[in-house]
């Protein structure tokens, strides 16, 4: 049989397309069907897409921000994914409350998703909620001011641009709230 | 043995090759891939540059960091290496089938066409059209496009075997077919069928295409370049054809199912991170099988090491490969995951698997074989060797910082009573080695473009001394 295929490359087509299909299916379009938690949203999660669409001011900024954070690549340093390790459940957590770990429900609606691979700076799946604008404003325009020793570059053309910086603080403080963990004391309150 | 090795004799067709080979496709598509090496490494140094120094050119929205880092990640490996792979395939396929290239004028306009894609790129990324998903950062008009150059690729390579003389494929041919096939779906998956989804089912898809990218992509055609230029160049049969089959067929199998493994511990089933983690492991089959077979065709010929140029860096590039998919599979157990996931290890490990194992492949290759498609001689010997020397220091200091800092990063990431920002602080001193490191490596492809240019350009005043 091997040895046919040696010679032959329509059966070499046949055959490798075949070896690779059986992965190749099983592991891209079998899993949502096996896993209905991936397309069922966490009850509080809101549809900013569906809500923008139907003329929400504030689901409109969020979509706005959520662009900006796609455009200018924040995602290839920033995560959003609390993992199931305990540090990280710490790190994401708030004056010594912790979060929950990040599951499949909360992301139903990110087109793209933005889970990130890598951490240059520290994740943001909780992001929300922990800093005021006015911190936004100042880092964005000069990271170095408020976190000494960061590896961010500076964003004047957010910073300097009232309505690309509302939608980026938007977008932010909207990050991990579809789970209520909140302590109390969150900046807002 | 040479029963088992055949169509690829050492002793090589070139000679008694009834069909004289234009190489037009192939030295036109060398020749703009070496030259967006050069351009994606200027990015590469401004990047890695940009990390020590983040105001480095930093209030100009155009060239910030997430702009040039996809552009610099993009161009090294669609601008520089699948270029690279497609002209040297263009190169190796009609001579293992006897025949010339089913069309130069086909092979010219997917050449063409790829100029246009890159061009593309290399505007629409600094704008920020980036659609938000790794690896597929372009947007959807030049993913159309994309679709369109592999098909016309597929199309004269397919011609080309179907045309062969030699009945038997050899090894090569595989891994050349295997890729265009796998990579046809793996791209559909990566662009267009996660236009059509959200949430963690795109994320999925993401790395499917991620991972398979490099697995079912660089891997296969860097492996078909191994297979040619190791015995053609060493001059020694390859070693085992059985080896080289099990190697194929277990690659075409596992190497599809482990994409998951860049979500372990992340928000995605569980059942699904195991099942990744196993096929992870499994590479372990056609990798070593692959590495031996290489290893044992060396066998009685290592002295060639000394002043082989191809040789150095295709078996530099094995040990590499060997070195990356060691690693890989160790990645993917959850106790070593939780300490270099997300870290600059992967860093590392990432620019080892493409600029250290398959660039070296297509660096070796095309050290071989652009002299001989030119029917001259290599313009300087010294000059390829000191690229090689330049490439091993510059990359074995970039990788085993970035080894050594991720992973200590990762350890004080697991122990959350250390600020987040005095783990950025600690990788500095590692990032600057990797930036040196980079810099060497920018230097070996300087080189390695200024060597093939003046090739070229000196090409009628040294004949090749045999044909």
């Amino acid at each position: 049989m091997i040895k046919k295929i040696d010679k032959n490359n329509i059966l070499f087509v046949a055959a490798a397309t075949g070896f690779f299909a059986i992965g190749g299916i099983l592991t891209t379009f079998a899993p949502p069907l096996l896993d209905a938690s991936w397309a069922k949203p966490a009850p509080g999660l809101q549809n900013y897409p569906e809500l923008a669409k139907g003329g929400d001011a504030h689901a409109d900024l969020v979509m706005k921000g959520r662009a900006i954070y796609v455009r200018d690549g924040c995602w290839y340093c920033h995560t959003q994914q609390t993992r199931t390790i305990e540090a990280d459940t710490v790190r994401s957590g708030w004056r010594d409350v912790r979060s929950p770990v990040s599951t499949p429900d909360e992301f139903v609606f990110d087109k793209p998703h933005l889970f990130g691979t890598r951490r240059v700076g520290p994740d943001l799946s909780r992001a929300g909620g922990k800093y005021d604008k006015q911190w936004h404003a100042t880092h964005f325009k000069d990271p170095r001011s408020l976190v000494p020793g960061s590896a961010m570059p500076p964003f004047p053309w957010i910073a300097n641009n009232p309505a690309e910086l509302d939608a980026m603080v938007a977008y932010i403080q909207s990050l991990g709230r579809a789970k209520d963990w909140r302590p109390t004391h969150d900046y807002e309150e | 043995m040479s029963s088992l090795a055949a169509p690829l004799p050492a002793t090589a067709t070139t000679a008694a090759s009834p069909a004289s080979h234009e190489d037009r496709s192939s030295f036109a598509f060398l020749a703009i891939a070496s030259l967006f090496f050069v351009i994606s490494g200027i990015v590469a140094l401004l990047v890695a540059g940009k990390l020590q120094m983040p105001t480095l050119l930093g209030n100009i929205a155009w060239l910030t960091y997430g702009r040039m880092r996809p552009l610099h990640v993009n161009g090294m490996l669609f601008g520089w290496l699948l270029a690279a792979d497609m002209g040297l395939a263009f190169y190796l396929v009609p001579r293992l089938c006897g025949v010339k290239l089913w069309s130069e004028k086909l092979g010219m306009a997917t050449m063409y066409l790829w100029v246009v894609i890159i061009l593309g790129a290399v505007v629409e990324i600094p704008l920020g059209h980036n659609q938000g998903l790794e690896y597929a950062e372009l947007p959807t008009w030049l993913d159309v496009l994309v679709v369109v150059a592999w098909l016309m690729f597929a199309a004269n390579i397919f011609m080309t075997v179907a045309n062969r003389k030699y009945e038997q494929m050899y090894v090569s041919l595989w891994y050349i077919m295997g890729a265009i096939i796998w990579t046809a779906f793996v791209y559909l998956v990566g662009n267009f069928a996660t236009l059509f989804t959200t949430g963690v089912n795109q994320a999925n898809l993401n790395w499917f295409y991620v991972h398979n990218a490099v697995g079912l992509i660089f891997t296969p055609l860097g492996l078909a370049l191994g297979y040619y230029f190791i015995p053609k160049a060493a001059e020694a049969p390859l070693y085992s054809h059985r080896l080289s089959m099990i190697g194929f067929w277990s690659l075409a199998f596992v190497y599809v199912w482990t994409g998951a493994h860049h979500m372990l511990h992340g928000p995605i089933s569980q059942w699904l991170q195991t099942v990744s983690i196993l096929f992870s492991v499994m590479l372990m089959i056609p990798v070593w099988t692959l590495v031996y077979n290489f290893f044992a065709t060396m066998k009685g010929q290592w002295h060639q090491l000394k002043d082989n140029v191809p040789i150095k860096f295709m078996m530099t590039g094995t040990i590499f490969y060997l070195l990356t998919c060691f690693q890989g599979p160790m990645h993917s157990l959850r106790s070593v995951n939780a300490i270099v996931s997300k870290t600059d290890w992967i860093v590392g490990h990432a620019h080892m698997a493409v600029l250290g194992a398959f660039s070296f492949f297509a660096v070796g290759g095309a050290y071989y074989a652009i002299p001989r498609m030119l029917k001259t001689r290599l313009h300087s010997q010294a000059l390829a060797n000191a690229s090689f020397w330049l490439w091993l220091v510059g990359g074995l200091s970039f990788f085993v910082s970035l080894w050594i800092g991720g992973f200590l990063q990762g350890l004080q990431w697991n122990d959350p009573s250390i600020p987040f920002i005095d783990t950025v602080k600690f990788m500095k001193p590692f990032w600057s080695v990797r930036l040196i490191g980079g810099t060497f490596m920018f230097g070996g492809i300087l080189l390695f473009f200024w060597n093939l240019l003046a090739t070229w350009l000196h090409r009628s005043e040294r004949p090749a001394e045999t044909v």
